[in-house]
């Protein structure tokens, strides 16, 4: 009994700990952002990695995602005879919540994984060593990039995804449903504000921010050879994707 | 001034009052080439530089005029060291140390992985630091470039205190170093050479041509010219540490690290290096502190000698004299018995 107190205590310092070294990690990231030297072709080929590479991927997302609302939101619509209501349910659905969230999920899976991963190796090789031996920081030359190009190429893939799943959604709505496409726009036109794009806007920077953050912590301070990369990759998808989603909820409350 | 390297520069370091030998008259002295040919070699190497002739650049004129094997270079020049490291004595001058450890505590997992060590590393010499695995000596070295603070004691580089440096500062002295890490350390994602061009376009305002040329050179000096578009996985064990080592001596630093620079090599190879350190040194007159498990073979290689035990220094002295130590954890580290107060089995 003593001894289950007393893992008890053990972990929740450790865990209180732990996130004392992602805040100070977070804190020396976002210091380093505007301190010269700019490492512009390390920004770009980040942005490349992270945006363009993940554009694939966000885009085959998206057009599901917003096909199959179009053809949920249908048949929930029809019941009531609401069908009309079809383009702003599918629209704000994606804007407000699943554009963010999903596109954030997504770089998480595809990027962030290897963002771990490759930090990961480059810690177990000593040659994060070699970046300090040589009197490089290695926070300013390997994570500030990262994070920059995360807290830009998030919310230019979320705009993309918002984009190509209201396509998917007509798609759906007007092609395969036989709806009028004025119907479909109109009412996007009509109930879609401002306010909900900033909303699926600071979500997405938000979730940009977390995602690289957590997966290059957890690739920075990665231990233990191959199996420490391993752990910490699986660690650095699994916590982003959580915080993500509990980041959502809070974000949701305050801007509603 | 003095050329680094000149034959001068070696009489002084060497303090053995002796008139100096240079290259060239050691080569003459061995039969390997005759007074005419070592006369020619100076006179082309004159027409081709204004720069006065020393040791190295003569010996390498010899080398490119095919009137000396690459071989016999390195060997000549490792007679040279020789008779430099025979002479060697152990200065007791608190300024002669490059790097000195004072009462260095450091733990790992509850282990006490240096216990009160007190060492000092003597400036413009090859000091090897030996002893068993998982002993400290690793630890000792990141302890000097202050990748790791200890735990109790402090850190000395010339008159700094590595623990009470800003990073700022302790950017500044780490210009002083480079380290040769045991697997290389080279960045998978760039070649051999944007790896070895790296530390310079990084931290210098050469332009692009200087930058070019001091690699090229710098991979002259470790033979690994043509393998400069190679990645570092593209490369055998031998190459790798090759080219780590044309990255550690681009930047010019004054104190060069080791960290075990023959490990998992064939003798072939491990020959080469160690030849390839001692002719960097001849040539250069760095501070060198080699980690080396390849004992005794080390011993040849080294002017002073630091073995390491459980976190205690248990012998720190000319290397000739390490031979000689009756200490029975030396003895039987140097011979290998598995009798002795060191049980593994």
């Amino acid at each position: 009994m003593f001894d289950f107190v007393r893992n008890i205590g053990a972990s929740t310092l450790e865990t209180i700990r732990e996130m004392g070294r992602m805040f100070l990690f977070l804190f020396s990231v976002l210091r380093s952002i505007p301190t010269p030297p700019y490492r512009w072709n390390s920004f770009l080929k980040q942005m490349r990695f992270i945006g363009i590479r993940s554009l694939f991927v966000i885009a085959l997302t998206a057009v599901f995602a917003g096909m199959v609302l179009a053809l949920q939101g249908y048949y929930t619509l029809s019941r009531f005879g609401s069908e009309a209501l079809l383009g702003p349910a599918v629209a704000l659905s994606i804007i407000r919540e699943l554009g963010p969230v999903l596109t954030g999920l997504m770089v998480t899976g595809r990027a962030g994984s290897a963002l771990a991963a490759e930090l990961g190796i480059m810690r177990i090789r000593e040659q994060i060593d070699a970046l300090e031996v040589m009197g490089i920081p290695p926070m300013k030359f390997l994570v500030t990039p990262r994070v920059e190009a995360g807290l830009l190429a998030v919310p230019i893939l979320t705009l993309l995804f918002d984009v190509i799943g209201i396509w998917g959604g007509y798609l759906v709505a007007v092609r395969l449903l036989g709806m009028s496409g004025g119907t479909y726009f109109g009412g996007i036109e009509s109930a879609v504000e401002m306010h909900d794009i900033t909303t699926g806007l600071i979500k997405s920077v938000s979730f940009g921010l977390i995602v690289t953050w957590v997966c290059t912590y957890k690739g920075y301070f990665t231990q233990r050879g191959a199996e420490g990369v391993s752990h910490a990759t699986t660690s650095a998808v699994v916590m982003s994707s959580v915080l993500i989603l509990v980041c959502d909820y809070f974000i949701t409350s305050i801007m509603l | 001034m003095t050329q680094p390297g000149s034959s001068d520069d070696i009489s002084r370091l060497n303090g053995s009052g002796r008139a100096p030998i240079s290259l060239g008259e050691r080569l003459v002295a061995n039969g390997c080439i005759t007074s005419q040919e070592l006369e020619l070699a100076l006179r082309r190497q004159r027409s081709q530089s204004d720069a006065a002739p020393n040791m190295h650049r003569v010996g390498r004129t010899l080398v490119d005029m095919g009137l000396l094997s690459q071989a016999s270079l390195l060997d000549c020049l490792y007679r040279q060291f020789a008779a430099e490291r025979d002479a060697y004595q152990v200065s007791s001058r608190q300024q002669d140390a490059v790097i000195r450890l004072e009462q260095v505590v450091k733990i790992l997992d509850g282990r006490r992985v240096l216990d009160a060590v007190d060492l000092a590393i003597p400036a413009n010499r090859i000091t090897a630091i030996i002893g068993m695995s998982g002993g400290g000596k690793s630890v000792i070295l990141k302890h000097m470039v202050g990748l790791m603070k200890p735990d109790q004691g402090t850190v000395w580089v010339g008159d700094q205190p590595l623990g009470r440096l800003s990073n700022r500062a302790l950017n500044e002295v780490r210009r002083r170093f480079s380290l040769l890490f045991q697997g290389g350390a080279l960045f998978d994602s760039m070649s051999v050479f944007d790896n070895v061009a790296f530390p310079l376009r990084e931290k210098t305002n050469l332009p692009e041509t200087e930058i070019r040329d001091r690699v090229v050179r710098s991979l002259e000096q470790v033979n690994l010219v043509g393998m400069e578009g190679k990645y570092p996985d593209e490369l055998s064990g031998g190459m790798m540490k090759r080219a780590a080592l044309a990255r550690a001596l681009v930047t010019d630093p004054e104190i060069l690290l080791l960290d075990e620079p023959t490990a998992g090599l064939d003798p072939i190879i491990e020959n080469a290096i160690h030849h390839l350190i001692c002719d960097t040194f001849m040539r250069t007159r760095y501070t060198m502190v080699v980690i080396s498990h390849a004992v005794p073979e080390i011993f040849k290689w080294c002017h002073h000698v630091i073995a390491l035990h459980r976190g205690k220094v248990l012998f720190s002295g000319p290397s000739r004299e390490v031979n000689g130590s009756r200490d029975p954890v030396i003895r039987q580290f140097i011979h290998g018995d598995l009798d002795g107060p060191i049980q593994v089995i």
